[in-house]
């Protein structure tokens, strides 16, 4: 491996063979393919990906003082034209291009790589979208000629419809989700609710406790006159209030049960083949008589699905704690391994990111992503 | 040519204080007519350089240089992971600074780093773009909130002026170095209960990819004798007295309830022990003395230098460098 591929004609010519092969697949069920310009503008980027893609993201400055980045994906710039542009939903769009990517940790991998993809945005039917994503992931590498491959699947959404079903208030539940994607932490998080945390404000909490938001400001007015300080920023007094009043709210709200806490952990736990652990969800859910009726016939579905496409089922690994690491996909998600180990294409539901970029109101998508130098090297044409 | 080189600060006030810390070790640095080399004097195989503090910090990374003096803050934000690369030798005692997460103090909801977590993502809601923080630590400040699992935010890179990124509106939250803590509060600014983030001080440190020959070794092993010793004599009293009776059971008491211990036994009975005792423990020292029944005259004395047959600061370089 070196950090700056150099593609000689055999490589070359494989390259693209195979992107006509995904592209043609592609095709079958209708997407067509669309490009984005190499340079892109940062923000959007740097705004809606984790430090962890900024950190990975190639970043410059044109003489305007404008920040530019090298796309590290194809999915976010297609995903901003389709919502500047206003394309009429439900669109199908597919792409092959480069997308570079730092490597800070390992300076041999290669910076620049060939990304293929497909993308279903705006159609309201999760499980139909669902199931064409996995089966044209499925199609497109098989059509390249590799049959050998494991998936795994899992979905975010137990995980939301499970704490949703606790008895606890909003606030940790947005937490909760929101520290989903880092384990370690996510662990530190339960204990904490668990053993109640100390407020450092106990004594505005206790006079803030069922105020109006107006007198709730009033009171915070005072106390920040009386200590001569004054408002800055873009952040403003009023949030500084709400957040008060809604910690105020949660002071005499109950601490996680452990019972609870065995429950989540327990489900994260889950993981094996996917028939059996969704029995296991069943099974762990019932004791606890949460409902989580919904995710696992959805999830069943999308199993019938992709065996249906010939998969043999003991090749189709549940993983609950699965798509934790990426912080977009907010439902399924899913991934195919060559008989290497290495991940051959990846994708998922993202149901926020559109909004989130100037849509205005969600759009439900789902895409799946190849690595194609990947596939060349499992044996794929 | 010089065996070793030595980079070390070459303005403001950890120059100052790097020059004071060589010229009491009584190798006081020269700055010869050519600005930026000087010697070390009574050390003639060592060839000094004098750099900006981050650009010793990218050099001893680099092995540029062999050894060189700058601030803990700066190393590893050129190198998030040291090992391998630098190898701190000695925390100097001065240079003191703190990176710290600071945010308005206005924000009287927020006290911890927790909240700030909180704050992140509501902030990203309402506003529609995420929370920014001001630094010129941008691999300090990015360890340091993943560990902590927070992602809702962006980092602004700032050249100067840190401090005023909030009330400039150009960023929500600074990570900045303070000593005092007086900049920040006349910014409007306070520091989170739980962020500070690295303690740093101004360190002496070796490169572990220099190019370390016989004669670099060498005089490394010298100039850390040299430091060494020096700071074995400010940490320790000379302490002179007869023992008539019972010498042995008293010496081990001393060092049992003391720390001291016997630099060299008299010639004849009518000659002092010598003992080298810690100077924060000097009384305690007399009192054991009294106590274990000895009631000769004691006398102190500084020492300039007390050179030790073992050299633990060369000893840990050299197992670092393998």
């Amino acid at each position: 491996m070196t950090a700056f591929p150099y593609y000689d004609t055999p490589a070359l010519a494989a390259l693209e063979t195979q992107a006509q092969k995904l592209l043609a697949s592609f095709a079958t069920r209708g997407y067509t393919r669309e490009e984005p310009s190499i340079l892109q503008p940062a923000d959007i980027f740097l705004d809606r990906s984790g430090e962890e893609i900024r950190r990975r993201t190639f970043t410059l400055t044109d003489p305007s003082g404008r920040e530019l980045c090298l796309r590290p994906d194809l999915t976010i710039p297609i995903c901003r034209m389709v919502v500047e542009s206003k394309t009429p939903l439900p669109a199908r769009l597919c792409y092959h291009g480069l997308a570079f990517r730092q490597q800070p940790n390992s300076p041999d991998a290669p910076t620049q790589f060939h990304q293929a993809g497909a993308e279903l945005l705006g159609l309201a039917d999760a499980a139909a979208g669902d199931s064409e994503i996995a089966s044209l992931a499925i199609d497109a590498v098989r059509a390249t000629g590799i049959a050998d491959f494991d998936v795994t699947v899992g979905d975010l959404a137990f995980f939301g419809a499970l704490i949703d079903a606790l008895e606890i208030p909003a606030h940790w539940r947005a937490r909760l989700k929101r520290h989903f994607w880092r384990a370690g932490y996510f662990e530190e998080l339960l204990q904490r609710l668990t053993r109640g945390s100390a407020p450092e404000q106990k004594s505005l909490l206790t006079a803030l406790s069922g105020q109006s938001l107006a007198d709730a400001r009033r009171l915070v007015e005072e106390r920040l006159a009386a200590a001569g300080l004054t408002p800055q920023g873009v952040r403003t007094l009023d949030e500084v209030v709400e957040r008060l009043v809604e910690q105020a709210a949660d002071e005499d709200a109950s601490h996680l049960d452990e019972p609870i806490v065995r429950v989540i952990t327990g489900l994260l736990d889950v993981s094996g083949p996917a028939r059996d652990a969704l029995e296991q969800i069943r099974a762990l859910t019932a004791k606890a008589k949460i409902d989580l009726d919904a995710p696992l016939a959805a999830m069943a579905r999308r199993l019938d699905t992709i065996e249906a496409l010939g998969v043999a089922p003991e090749r189709i690994t549940f993983a609950a704690h699965f798509g934790r690491n990426m912080e977009y996909y907010t439902g399924f998600v899913f991934e195919l391994r060559a008989r290497n180990g290495e991940v051959i294409a990846g994708g998922g539901r993202y149901d926020t990111l559109l909004e989130a970029i100037g849509a205005g109101h969600p759009i439900p998508a789902v895409g799946v992503a190849f690595w194609t130098e990947t596939m060349l090297a499992a044996g794929g044409a | 040519m010089a065996a070793l080189t030595l980079a070390v600060p070459s303005k403001g006030r950890l120059k100052e204080n790097v020059d004071a810390f060589f010229a009491d070790a009584g190798a006081a640095l020269g700055h010869s007519a050519r600005g930026y080399r000087a010697t070390l004097a009574g050390f003639p195989d060592i060839e000094v350089m004098l750099l900006s503090a981050s650009e010793i910090a990218a050099s001893l990374i680099a092995g540029d240089v062999h050894l060189g003096i700058t601030g803990h803050d700066l190393l590893l934000e050129q190198a998030p992971e040291l090992s391998g690369r630098v190898h701190l030798v000695k925390p100097l005692g001065f240079g003191h600074a703190d990176v710290v997460v600071a945010v308005p103090s206005f924000w009287i909801d927020v006290a911890t780093m927790a909240d700030l977590d909180d704050v992140c993502a509501a902030f990203a809601q309402k506003h529609r773009r995420r929370l920014r923080v001001a630094t010129k630590y941008i691999q300090l400040t990015r360890s340091h909130f993943a560990q902590l699992g927070i992602s809702d935010y962006r980092i602004v890179e700032s050249a100067g002026a840190t401090e005023a990124a909030p009330a400039a509106g150009t960023a929500e939250v600074i990570v900045d170095i303070t000593s005092t803590g007086s900049t920040l509060k006349a910014n409007g600014l306070k520091v989170l209960d739980d962020g500070v983030i690295l303690k740093s001080e101004a360190q002496l440190a070796a490169a572990l990819r220099a190019d370390w020959t016989e004669d670099a070794r060498k005089a490394v092993a010298n100039l850390l004798d040299r430091l060494g010793a020096r700071d074995r004599a400010r940490n320790s009293q000379v302490l002179r007295v007869r023992l008539d009776k019972n010498a042995d059971a008293i010496l081990a008491r001393l060092a049992e309830e003391a720390g001291a211990s016997l630099m060299s036994r008299p010639a004849d009975s009518s000659g002092e022990y010598v003992i080298l005792c810690p100077r924060p423990r000097l009384m305690q020292a007399i009192a054991s003395l009294r106590a274990a029944g000895c009631d000769a005259p004691a006398t102190t004395q500084d020492a300039d230098y007390v050179f030790d047959t073992q050299n633990p600061l060369y000893a840990a370089l050299s197992a670092a460098l393998g």
